[in-house]
């Protein structure tokens, strides 16, 4: 999935500000560097075509682990990033920019792996959407393996993308009355309307 | 997805199309493995050159080879199955081709039926042209009625007109002429010595020239 693409990831210059890696304080710095870190993670999963963030590798990457400033976000600390990105903006969040995935931790519990939405499902559902509309296959079975894999949508920001990212945005479709997911696990497939 | 209430939408066509396009998908899947594996061989079989197992080498050279008459054998077999989910699916095109046509053949009929066939607009048309001559027929006779009785009526007051018009032009001058003065028609040579000058003279010719023109 982390296709590691030409260009290297250009980081932004508060990653070379060692009081980033530092939780603040004060209130306000703490939500302008929560909201930097936010940034920042989404500007690196879709650099990275990444949907879902373990952070236990997480850590230990450029991400989190700044080698030149010998500085890092440990684990606690990248997880309350996590949390706030959770979170809405009216809780005082990230705006929902990621989300836990249950019980995919394993061994490692809770809040090991996230989603990171720097599309949220609603928005990959209008992109799909759009695609969908632009290439006239409305009323179209369209496997989602073919969605994600099909020479078709080579093309598209979607292609490659994370199934399980793809079935909830899918799904968002389904709820807008747009689409129909129907078929056996594994290999549904979607209808567009 | 807790939305079935809303899966009739999807039919027993749109099935047999997804079957079709997940056997494509399985058989696209196939076909990267077996690219991946005619890949491992190829470098399977340089390594043994490399190691001088000429036996080992050819046998993976071997094995790569049947793996590509496999990859023939699936690009094949996935043609056909792409060419069939493009032809069930152009078949549902036509299905809803002749859907329209029928619907619209149906309106058609129903119109129609409304107008009531030809024999209907036949009769209509029947209808109106009696209806016209008979309307001749009645303003004809309505003409003939008036020349009857009152072309003469007619007739007569055409004539009044005509004599007003005319009556003016030949009363006028019999009116007009006892209320002019006399003129002086005649001994107008006698004045002409006490009136010597020139320029006055042509006026009056003029006005002896004028009273005929005026009297006739």
């Amino acid at each position: 999935m982390a296709t590691p693409a030409a260009a290297p990831f250009q980081f932004p210059p508060t990653y070379n500000f060692p009081p980033f890696f530092t939780p603040q304080p004060n209130t306000n710095t703490r939500e302008a560097q929560l909201q930097k870190w936010s940034s920042l993670i989404q500007a690196w999963c879709r650099h990275h075509r990444q949907y879902r963030l373990s952070l236990v590798e997480a850590v230990d990457s450029p991400l989190f682990h700044n080698a030149a400033l010998r500085k890092r976000l440990d684990l606690r600390e990248a997880r309350s990033v996590i949390d706030w990105m959770t979170k809405s903006e009216e809780e005082g969040g990230g705006g929902r920019r990621a989300e836990w995935i249950d019980g995919s931790g394993g061994s490692q519990g809770p809040k090991a792996v996230a989603w990171v939405w720097w599309r949220r499902p609603e928005e990959w559902a209008d992109v799909v959407a759009d695609w969908v509309e632009g290439t006239g296959q409305k009323g179209a079975v369209l496997t989602v393996y073919e969605l994600l894999q099909g020479e078709a949508t080579e093309s598209q920001e979607f292609y490659g993308m994370d199934n399980e990212a793809m079935m909830k945005t899918l799904n968002i479709l389904v709820k807008r009355g747009k689409a129909q997911v129907f078929g056996s696990e594994g290999q549904e497939g979607v209808k567009f309307f | 997805m807790g939305n079935t209430s809303s899966s009739p939408k999807i039919s027993s066509q749109d099935r047999a199309i997804l079957d079709l396009k997940n056997q494509r998908d399985k058989l696209k899947q196939y076909r990267k493995r077996i690219t991946v594996l005619t890949d491992r061989e190829t470098q399977i079989a340089k390594e043994c050159l490399a190691q001088n197992d000429r036996r080992r080498a050819l046998l993976a050279l071997r094995r790569k080879k049947y793996q590509e008459s496999l990859l023939d054998k699936t690009d094949g077999q996935l043609a056909q199955l792409e060419q069939i989910a493009s032809q069930v699916e152009f078949a549902l095109v036509q299905k809803d081709v002749m859907f329209g046509l029928q619907q619209g053949t149906e309106v058609l009929k129903a119109i129609n039926k409304e107008m009531g066939g030809i024999e209907g607009v036949e009769r209509l048309m029947g209808e109106t042209e009696d209806a016209r001559a008979y309307q001749e027929e009645i303003s004809q006779m309505l003409e003939g009625n008036l020349t009857n009785q009152d072309e003469e009526d007619v007739e007569e007051e055409l004539l009044a007109l005509q004599r007003q018009v005319a009556e003016p032009k030949v009363a006028e001058p019999k009116v007009a002429t006892p209320n002019l003065p006399n003129a002086p028609n005649n001994a107008l040579p006698a004045p002409e010595e006490t009136e010597v000058e020139t320029p006055e003279e042509p006026t009056r010719t003029k006005t002896k020239t004028r009273m005929p023109a005026l009297a006739a």
